[in-house]
């Protein structure tokens, strides 16, 4: 099995490593927002708007909680689904 | 002080003490160069002190792509980095410019910076991450345990009453045989793949629309020497059940710390 970097079937892990990952500077010269560094903060919600879009083919501005909730729920749905 | 050049915007660290210019190939097409101090170079654009942020997806996933395309261009130049996370800008202080900040934080670190481009050095990060369908696995392990097949053969001759209560016995014996399973593919899928990779990470699962996430795992491989990972991977693809994402190569974004 090969490797793909197919950048349309990889989006969301491209967006996982350079939003999430890669070298973190905290330092007083990095530009901060309440002393909190201010490393892709302002763009988490258009991600999570994004990642949406791509798993269910719907243009939704959930915030990261709704997501997360919904993701809850999928779970338990498709536990349930097992367990039945 | 012109408004636009008072931050630096860095994409990665390299192994490299030249000044070099990669031509407009940044963010929103800014001109990308490096910023060399002794032996290592930040890779950066002029920038003005303000974080890159958009509430349209599309712009967002564009500086997202400009971000990974300057690493690897860095990459294919210089054969090791150390990428940046998304949105770090060096600014301006009262000590320095943000061009001087950014060559006092490449002094101060430098010693955690080597040892990173040593960790990586010669490796290249891959994706993997095996799903497993609920449904599937769950039709097998009702099959094949004793103690759930037993209790399924009970319910036939029981009353509606008693069958209900057997019914909810036997999902919740279901669910608890489902997480041992997970846990023993778990460690099973972990060491297969653990023995054909240099560094192994494992990540946050998610859920999918169709399929569960077992394992995400981020993998350092060194270059040219994947076809044992491609091998196991094969094999776990092949399970009845389950599938396996194998994405990259991809720059080193998991495997660098710097304190």
């Amino acid at each position: 099995m090969e490797p793909t970097r197919d950048l349309h079937a990889t989006l969301t892990d491209l967006l996982d490593r350079v939003l999430d990952k890669g070298v973190i500077i905290s330092a007083d010269v990095i530009i901060t927002v309440s002393g909190i560094p201010l490393i892709a903060v302002n763009l988490r919600a258009a991600i999570a708007g994004m990642e949406t879009m791509l798993e269910y083919g719907l243009m939704t501005d959930w915030d990261e909680m709704t997501r997360s909730r919904e993701r809850e729920i999928r779970k338990e749905e498709v536990l349930s689904e097992a367990r039945a | 002080m012109s408004a636009n050049s008072c931050g630096r915007y860095v994409y990665c660290i390299a192994e490299a003490g030249e000044m070099l210019n990669f031509g407009d190939i940044g963010i929103n097409d800014n001109e990308v160069y490096t910023l060399p101090y002794d032996s290592l170079c930040a890779v950066v654009h002029n920038c003005s002190a303000e974080p890159y942020s958009s509430g349209d997806k599309e712009v967002v996933r564009r500086w997202v792509i400009s971000h990974q395309r300057v690493v690897e261009t860095t990459l294919d130049r210089f054969g090791t980095v150390l990428p940046m996370s998304f949105d770090t800008i060096i600014q301006d202080t009262d000590e320095g410019s943000a061009e001087d900040n950014t060559r006092k934080w490449l002094v101060e670190k430098a010693e955690d910076l080597k040892n990173n481009l040593d960790r990586v050095r010669g490796n290249e990060e891959y994706g993997v991450q095996v799903f497993w369908e609920p449904n599937t696995i769950a039709g097998v392990i009702s099959q094949t345990n004793p103690e759930l097949r037993k209790l399924e053969e009970e319910i036939k001759s029981k009353s509606k009453g008693l069958a209900y209560m057997y019914k909810q016995r036997l999902g919740e014996l279901l669910k608890q045989e489902m997480e041992k399973e997970a846990e023993n593919y778990f460690k099973d899928f972990y060491h297969r793949i653990e023995d054909c990779v240099s560094e192994i990470k494992v990540e946050k699962t998610k859920t999918e629309v169709d399929k569960q996430m077992l394992i995400n795992l981020s993998c350092l491989v060194a270059r040219g020497k994947t076809e044992p990972l491609s091998n196991e991977l094969e094999n776990i693809n092949k399970l009845d059940g389950f599938s396996v994402r194998f994405t990259g190569p991809w720059p080193p974004y998991s495997f660098v710390t710097v304190k």
